[in-house]
């Protein structure tokens, strides 16, 4: 066991000096490779795009290796937590947008601020950029932001003779819906948890989530507005048979919706990808639409979510890790992006990419009125033990929702106002 | 030192036969010295694994630690502040009770059907027998995690065959019913699913403690005419007694610390309803990141359990008093 | 103690076998006889039937979910979803078990959750025997303060311990390391291992170590060559016992192991499965299966000794 602390302790000395007198351009070291890993969420880009992205980095970089996981979205925090903590963190980790605050209030990512013009970050996406900052430096470097759509199957559609590019109100989507979800089909796949869903029809009349007042947070699923909110997710609900009591990662929705008989589902474009990637049968037939709002005027609101890339303090090799970081930010990795996952790039002068992109009009019609959930570094704890969720699954097998709203606002409330020590 | 300056323990030793004279090839001090030499290791990988840490938890209960001093240390003193807030928090009163309430349905469950289950192991013939306990040890060693997957697959809702099974004897409200959506049914099932993986256990080791009363104890009470019922009392609950309190009590330790099982299924929901103690200081570390919280809250547990378990340890020092 | 538990010789109730009943009948009179012995038969078979039924209830309960689980994972898909389940396979197929041995590092992870698991136990078992024979045989100062130490070891809160074992992991630079979780399997093992072998100790004569000696073994030889064979079912036993803990453990090894994901055990690979299986129920089913399959196997096979050796360790606690 000492033998193997020593042998620690001296491979770090030796990176630490490796990497003291690597330059910031191109391979930091010359001699042996360097495994740089970076961690990337379940989910958020394919592999082919991450295994073209390693096999560019590692030519550009000779003697690096790229070791890329996916992390699971479950248990998260945690996981992140124990890698900001350790001796040797990954080098690059994708931090949802609403979450970066978090590990950057506790000192162990490393701050950015001196790289921001290097990567144009004047034309940010002020919803990416914004939640990268803390204290007026930048610690979280934007990746990608994309918003909730409607996905539709195209041939179920045609079988019920339904028009989708007539769906602009509300009635319009429930009633189709309802005419959808017959036989072996389901009108709409909407699992019991989607609470970023929810959070859109909360708005769109005119309720949130939690409002702060006075330096204290007020959970507010039970006013009037909130509750309409879920009462319509209720109702939408009705018409398929999503799980009551699961989100849409268990199991994936896309697996679902490449199941075939499911006439809709509501996810980020880029998740009709891997839907045909599950069932290539569906390559063509799924097509996009805006959530419908309250009227034909005005689309639904959308929760606008993104991610950002962090640079952990302990980072073995910062400077490569910051080479990879400024490759995914860059123009040609973001241009990919948008052309192959339909997410919206970092940059608002990247955005003519996503010109002829399935699914990208559609979401970039919906993002101008995006919302993010409440700003607080706090909000990561209320996800991470979701009292939305709870709410929801109680209201939809037939619980009293008025009641079950005051709780849970009680529980965000707590949650949010807990002292972060 | 200290080795040189004591006696030896073994001519120390409490008035017995003499069984153990000291070797007479080996040195005296040396002799003495074996006892220690055969601990230590445990010894050592206890205050490395066991003590160090439960001191650094109490540690860490008296100090203000979330996300940033774990990252980057420098923890201040807080004084009995935690405990304070913890205490104050009318959620964790909740989660006592419910903790309380879990050990007492679980634990009543299991030792009641372990009992039934190794009385009438005593009663069947030999081949139904070894069936009947083949089945049990089946059970028994399930790992926790496939039994947790096979549970939620028993209960799934649409596809799940005991929702089918209900509603085909009659249970219509049954069809596509979301067990694990509701606070009460969750508790349910992870009450069935510790039962089902516990009963094994105890009902193996009654019954084996029962077949150590000779057969024809039973046999002569049988024809001094004693009832069923007296035998059982007067005959079988003695011969029963101090095995069953050992169960009893790992049954204790076991279920009061059930924490994979209700994390795998529920992870402590839907809404608290399945939030124990063990649970609870999870979620407090690693879901809101308080640390010192949770160390403060998993103390509270440690000494609730032990006066649980007072009188067990007592029993266990007694009789090594006696040995 | 050992001899009494399932090899119990004779069964209950043997006043009323059909010995008995034949004895009454004459010799000239078969058909009479054996109408009454079947009679009796009946009657004794009838009285058994409340019993014979409990322990089919018994056994359906226990058996179910281990064969639901085992049935699940060999039924081909269109049976897993049917309307009806199926209860008795009509087609068999391997293709889930295929889909769950494909899966990314299934074998790696197997592999690690078996050297982990090893590890831990042989470790626990040598140390165990070390302390439990100073412990059953020898007298020494301090002695019921270390069994005191044990006993209390077996209420180790370890989730709680997560944390400061993290930071302790941590600053040893033991963080991503099969090693750490081998040491702190070995740990959580111990404690009961101990209790367990000392009773087994206990329980076998000290004279017989005695008179080894006194045809001139040493301590060591007498305990190798006497002693141990005698201790082997205990051995056996609180292994398996240890080896269900560490191979069901989660929190730690999911805590523990961070950037060296191929370091990944079972157990943490497989909570997460419904990500890598999705709906597949089948493939989960198959997984399941494969993890439960070494620890089944072995009771299976040791089930009798694991009886004996529980009763041999929890009747002298």
């Amino acid at each position: 066991m000492k033998f193997r602390l020593l042998a620690c302790l001296s491979a770090l000395a030796m990176t630490a000096g490796l990497s003291a007198c690597g330059s910031s351009d191109s391979s930091g070291s010359s001699g042996g490779s360097e495994e740089l890993t970076v961690w990337v969420m379940k989910d958020s880009v394919t592999d082919s795009y991450l295994d073209r992205f390693a096999a560019d980095f590692e030519k550009r970089h000779s003697g690096t290796v790229l070791d890329i996981q996916i992390q699971e979205w479950e248990g998260i925090s945690q996981k992140i937590t124990s890698a900001l903590a350790s001796n040797d963190a990954p080098d690059v980790i994708e931090v949802g947008n609403t979450q970066v605050a978090q590990y950057a209030e506790s000192g162990g990512v490393r701050d950015l601020t001196g790289k921001v013009g290097e990567l144009k970050g004047e034309d940010w996406l002020p919803g990416l950029a914004e939640p990268g900052r803390t204290d007026g430096k930048q610690y979280g470097i934007p990746w990608y932001a994309a918003n909730r759509v409607v996905v539709y199957n195209k041939d179920l559609f045609e079988k019920a003779d339904i028009d989708a590019a007539a769906i602009k109100t509300r009635d319009q989507w429930t009633e189709a819906s309802a005419k959808l979800n017959s036989g072996g089909t389901q009108g709409i796949y909407l699992p019991g948890q989607s609470w970023h869903v929810l959070a859109g029809f909360i708005w769109d009349e005119g309720g949130d989530l939690a409002v702060r007042s006075g330096g204290t947070w007020k959970g507010s699923l039970h006013t009037p507005e909130a509750l309409r909110g879920m009462d319509f997710y209720r109702e939408l609900q009705s018409h398929g048979k999503g799980p009551k009591d699961a989100d849409e990662a268990e199991p994936p929705q896309a697996e679902v919706m490449g199941e075939g008989n499911v006439a809709q589902m509501i996810s980020a474009p880029g998740v009709a990808r891997a839907a045909v990637e599950s069932n290539p049968e569906l390559e063509g037939k799924l097509g996009f639409f805006p959530i419908p709002g309250k009227s034909a005027d005005k689309p639904g609101t959308v929760f606008l979510g993104g991610s950002d890339l962090v640079i952990p303090e302990t980072s073995a090799h910062p400077d490569l890790a910051y080479q990879v970081v400024k490759a995914l930010a860059g123009d040609k990795w973001q241009t990919e992006l948008a052309t192959t996952m339909s997410y919206v790039p970092n940059r608002a002068s990247l955005s003519g990419a996503l010109k002829g992109t399935e699914g990208a009009k559609e979401m970039a019609e919906a993002a101008p009125g995006g919302r993010a959930t409440p700003n607080s570094p706090q909000w990561t704890a209320v996800e991470a033990n979701n009292p939305i969720k709870a709410y929801q699954t109680r209201v939809l097998t037939g619980g009293d929702a008025k009641s079950a709203a005051k709780e849970a606002s009680e529980s965000i409330g707590k949650t949010l106002n807990a002292k972060s020590s | 030192m200290t080795a040189t300056v004591r006696k030896n323990p073994v001519v120390e030793s409490p008035p017995r036969p003499p069984r153990r004279r000291p070797l007479p090839s080996v040195p005296r001090r040396i002799a003495g010295l074996w006892p220690y030499l055969l601990v230590a290791p445990t010894v050592l990988g206890a205050a490395f694994l066991l003590a160090y840490p439960v001191l650094r938890n109490l540690l860490i209960s008296f100090q203000y630690f979330g996300m940033r001093e774990l990252i980057r240390g420098g923890a201040g003193f807080a004084g009995w502040d935690n405990y304070r807030e913890i205490l104050g928090d009318t959620e964790f009163w909740e989660v006592v009770r419910r903790t309380f309430v879990w050990t007492a349905v679980n634990v009543v469950l299991i030792m009641v059907l372990a009992t039934l289950v190794a009385l009438m192991l005593q009663r069947l013939g030999r081949r139904m027998r070894m069936l009947v306990m083949s089945g049990l040890v089946l059970a028994w060693a399930t790992p926790h995690i496939a039994a947790t997957t096979v549970f939620q697959w028993l209960f799934q809702s649409q596809m799940g065959v005991v929702n089918w099974v209900l509603v085909r004897i009659g249970f219509d409200s049954f069809e596509g019913y979301t067990w694990f959506a509701h606070g009460n049914s969750t508790f349910a099932i992870l009450v069935v699913l510790v039962v089902w993986q516990s009963v094994p256990f105890a009902a193996i080791t009654l019954h084996a403690a029962l077949v150590t009363v000779p057969e024809e104890i039973y046999e002569s009470a049988r024809t001094e005419g004693a009832s069923a019922a007296r035998i059982f009392r007067s005959l079988t609950l003695p011969m029963l007694r101090p095995i069953f309190g050992l169960v009893l009590c790992l049954e204790v330790i076991w279920v009061f610390r059930c924490f994979a099982q209700i994390w795998a299924v529920s992870q402590g929901g839907p809404n608290g309803a399945t939030t124990t103690l063990p649970v609870y200081a999870f979620q407090v570390a690693q879901s809101l990141h308080r640390y010192d919280l949770a160390a403060a809250a998993s103390t509270i547990t440690v000494l609730l359990l032990v006066t649980v378990l007072i009188a067990y340890f007592r029993q266990m020092y007694k009789q090594e008093a006696e040995l | 103690m050992s001899a009494a538990t399932g090899t119990r010789p004779g069964r209950p109730h043997t006043l009323t076998g059909p010995g008995a009943a034949a004895a009454h009948g004459g010799t000239g009179r078969k058909a009479q006889a054996k109408r009454r012995h079947g009679r009796v038969r009946l009657r004794r078979r009838l009285r058994r039937l409340p019993l014979t039924v409990t322990a089919l209830v018994v056994l359906l309960c226990s058996v179910f979910p281990v064969y639901w689980m085992v049935l699940t994972a060999f039924k081909p898909t269109g049976d897993i979803q049917s309307e009806t389940p199926v209860f008795l396979p009509t087609s068999l197929t391997l293709e889930h078990f295929s889909t769950a041995v494909r899966a990314d590092g299934f074998w790696i992870f197997w592999r690690n959750s078996l050297t982990v698991t090893l590890g831990g136990v042989l470790l626990a078992l040598i140390v165990a025997v070390g302390a439990a024979f100073a412990v059953a045989r020898m007298r020494w100062k301090g002695r019921r303060g270390f069994l005191l130490m044990v006993f209390i070891a077996q209420v180790a809160p370890w989730e709680a311990m997560l944390i400061p074992i993290y930071i302790i992991s941590r600053d040893t630079g033991m963080l991503d390391r099969l090693s750490m979780l081998t040491l702190i399997y070995f740990m959580i093992t111990l404690p009961f291992t101990i209790v367990t072998l000392r009773s087994f100790l206990t329980g076998i004569p000290v004279e017989l170590e005695e008179a080894a000696r006194v045809d001139g073994c040493t301590r060591a030889q007498a305990f190798r060559r006497v002693t141990f064979p005698l201790l082997a079912p205990g051995l056996l036993a609180t292994s398996l016992f240890g080896f269900i803990t560490a191979w069901n453990e989660f929190a730690f090894a999911n805590m523990l192991i961070i950037k060296n994901q191929d370091d990944r055990t079972l157990p943490v690979w497989l909570s997460s499965f419904s990500n890598v299986f999705g709906t597949d129920w089948g493939a989960t089913m198959a997984a399941s299966t494969l993890f439960a399959l070494p620890v089944l196997i072995l009771f299976l096979v040791l089930q009798k000794r694991v009886a004996t050796g529980m009763t041999g360790g929890a009747v002298k606690g």
